[in-house]
């Protein structure tokens, strides 16, 4: 009984379609509550960073930093963060990475982590912030994401060839990574993430499907076109800066020996590098991913200053 | 736990004990179920957490009885799990008891039992399409409010999700009465069909106020079934007599089922027929069930 983000009811194929409105009536309950953002900007930025440091050196399989972030998103929602205390944000990062890797069944080695930390806590404070977590989330650790909603709205697509739907919603699932840790759009209902991360995928890889599928999308009754068409706005932002990375680079004032977007890059190379290793033969990926790991490391450590640029990341 | 005052033990769940108890702010009456899942060093163990978040998102349907909470308590510097249950006063084995024997026996009135028939094959349904069997669905384990008219699936224990493809169980689970012929003859890949069996068991029990197949141990259960279904043949269900443990049975022609639920008119029969197939892959889904022209005469606007 995993927990698959794509099908989080765990359900048949052919139940499917019986559960979608489950999900989109249920989706509001597994997102933060918005008041938070402005006290705790700096603490989500600083949580987030510490995640994916700790995807990089444990190797993780993206969706558990992922969920930790939707975990930690929620939790923080509901509560005081003390500031300018450091631990409690890696407490609450270690909490949420415990609970997502045991959601997704990986075993996650704390004292790797706490080791390349600094701060070491012991099993009992570590259990204890678990509790408050999940009792702040009321057990709800099945969380509805924008990847329940994939399989649904790409069904919608026009051209069923299974390949193409494929690369779609490949490039949906990286675009979808990225945009959990932009901040405007912890705002938007996992559902109008997806629908306008598969849009810009569309838009990208086959324009020309782009109105009819665009179409199709914003007459699904679930779908509030206003939110969508805002959502999406925000996205294809975000996908355009990423994309013109070289020409950012040259326009700040970039003496960083890596800067943001570069960083942000080898992140989606590393993520479909972890998810395709479980398909190909491991010695060859398995051999990519360490250099890539070494690099990562590299820059991962010491650079406070890179730490708190990657919340595009 | 201070919040909550402890009144009686009510039963011994899937979990372990439960509790009547009464949370001391609000008054609310609710089942406390101790959990085995004591904590280790490594904190909430991942089997709870999987299993308990599932709960928690199958518990939002009406017909299952809803989870109230969580609980942790540190006993003895170990931490254990509560579960915080709705608390409904009676069960369907009551129920239907209260019909038979006491002061004024008296049949289920007819538009009562489509209606729990309804909730059940709901509830059921909510569990299937998020890919849960419950696998020991009885009387006992179906609470009822009186009041309110309402049925609801508890003990959905641990252990009971399953995902594609299915994986191999262990077979002791239904109890007997309740138990499909499937998992009596040691199939080991079963479904969504061990539910519905049980279902039309209850179904037909609740028709006629005893139990439909009371046997006491596997074998006399299969007896039980097949001196009224007929004993099943490889046309009726390609593949049972290759099942673990089927044996040479005396062969029994089958019986009018509508003679063992005389109150119980041509469509009732049929979907009670549906219910207990003997090849699992026929037997009705608990979605399909409630499309049945039994519940024609049910006002469905209710549910």
């Amino acid at each position: 009984m995993e927990f698959d983000l794509e099908n989080p009811l765990t359900s048949f194929k052919e139940h499917q379609s019986d559960t979608m409105p489950a999900l989109f009536a249920s989706e509001s309950d597994h997102m933060p509550s918005l008041s938070f953002f402005r006290s705790h900007i700096s603490f989500r930025r600083q949580a987030i960073s510490l995640i994916l440091q700790a995807q990089y050196s444990c190797n993780f399989d993206p969706f558990i930093p992922y969920l930790a972030v939707n975990y930690m998103d929620r939790f923080i929602s509901t509560q005081e963060m003390p500031q300018g205390k450091p631990w409690i944000v890696r407490l609450v990062v270690i909490a949420c990475l415990s609970l997502s890797s045991k959601m997704k069944n990986t075993h996650f080695s704390l004292s790797d982590f706490q080791r390349e930390e600094g701060f070491i806590f012991d099993a009992q404070t570590i259990q204890r912030m678990e509790i408050l977590v999940l009792t702040a989330l009321k057990w709800r650790m099945r969380s509805i994401t924008p990847f329940s909603f994939l399989h649904f709205f790409v069904s919608l697509f026009e051209l069923k060839d299974p390949p193409l739907m494929r690369a779609l919603k490949d490039r949906a699932t990286d675009i979808i990574f990225k945009a959990h840790h932009e901040i405007k759009l912890v705002e938007f209902k996992p559902s109008i993430i997806a629908a306008s991360a598969l849009l810009s995928a569309c838009h990208e890889l086959f324009p020309l499907q782009f109105t009819s599928f665009n179409n199709a999308i914003s007459s699904c009754e679930y779908v509030n076109k206003e939110r969508l068409l805002s959502c999406f706005g925000v996205m294809e932002e975000m996908v355009v800066m990423d994309g013109n990375e070289s020409m950012f680079d040259g326009a700040s004032s970039a003496k960083t020996p890596v800067s943001v977007l570069d960083r942000d890059r080898h992140c989606s190379n590393l993520e479909s590098e972890t998810t395709t290793t479980t398909n190909n033969t491991v010695g060859v990926t398995a051999e990519k991913r360490d250099v890539k790991r070494r690099k990562m490391n590299g820059f991962c450590s010491g650079n406070t200053f890179q730490l708190s640029q990657i919340q595009h990341c | 736990m201070d919040k909550y005052e402890k009144l009686e033990k009510v039963g011994e769940g899937t979990y372990g004990k439960v509790y009547k108890a009464k949370d001391k702010t609000s008054g609310q009456l609710v089942a406390l179920k101790k959990t085995r899942l004591e904590m280790d060093e490594e904190g909430v163990p991942p089997t709870a957490l999987r299993e308990v978040s599932l709960l928690q998102m199958l518990s939002q349907c009406l017909y299952v009885v809803r989870l109230l909470c969580v609980e942790h308590v540190d006993k003895n510097g170990k931490p254990l799990l509560y579960l915080v249950f709705e608390y409904l006063d009676t069960d369907l084995k009551k129920f239907i008891d209260s019909h038979r024997k006491g002061p004024n026996p008296r049949p289920l009135p007819t538009p009562l039992l489509q209606s729990f028939l309804y909730q059940l094959c709901k509830g059921v349904a909510h569990c299937h399409s998020h890919g849960v069997l419950h696998r020991d669905l009885k009387p006992q384990n179906l609470l009822v409010d009186n009041d309110r008219g309402i049925l609801k699936i508890a003990d959905l224990g641990l252990g009971r999700a399953f995902t594609v493809p299915l994986k191999s169980y262990t077979h002791e689970i239904v109890t007997l009465w309740y138990r499909a012929p499937e998992v009596l003859l040691g199939s080991t890949h079963y479904s969504t069909g061990v539910d519905m069996w049980s279902v039309g068991c209850i179904f037909a029990e609740m028709v006629r106020r005893q139990a439909l197949f009371p046997g006491d141990s596997e074998f006399q259960q299969l007896l039980h079934i097949f001196r009224l279904l007929g004993t099943p043949t490889e046309k009726q269900w390609p593949g049972v007599s290759s099942l673990r443990d089927w044996h040479v049975y005396p062969q029994w022609e089958p019986q009018n089922l509508a003679r063992a639920v005389p109150s119980l008119g041509p469509d009732g029969v049929d979907l009670l027929s549906k219910m207990l197939k003997y090849d699992p892959a026929e037997r009705i889904s608990a979605k399909a069930a409630l499309d049945h022209p039994y519940f024609d005469s049910l006002d469905k606007s209710q549910f």
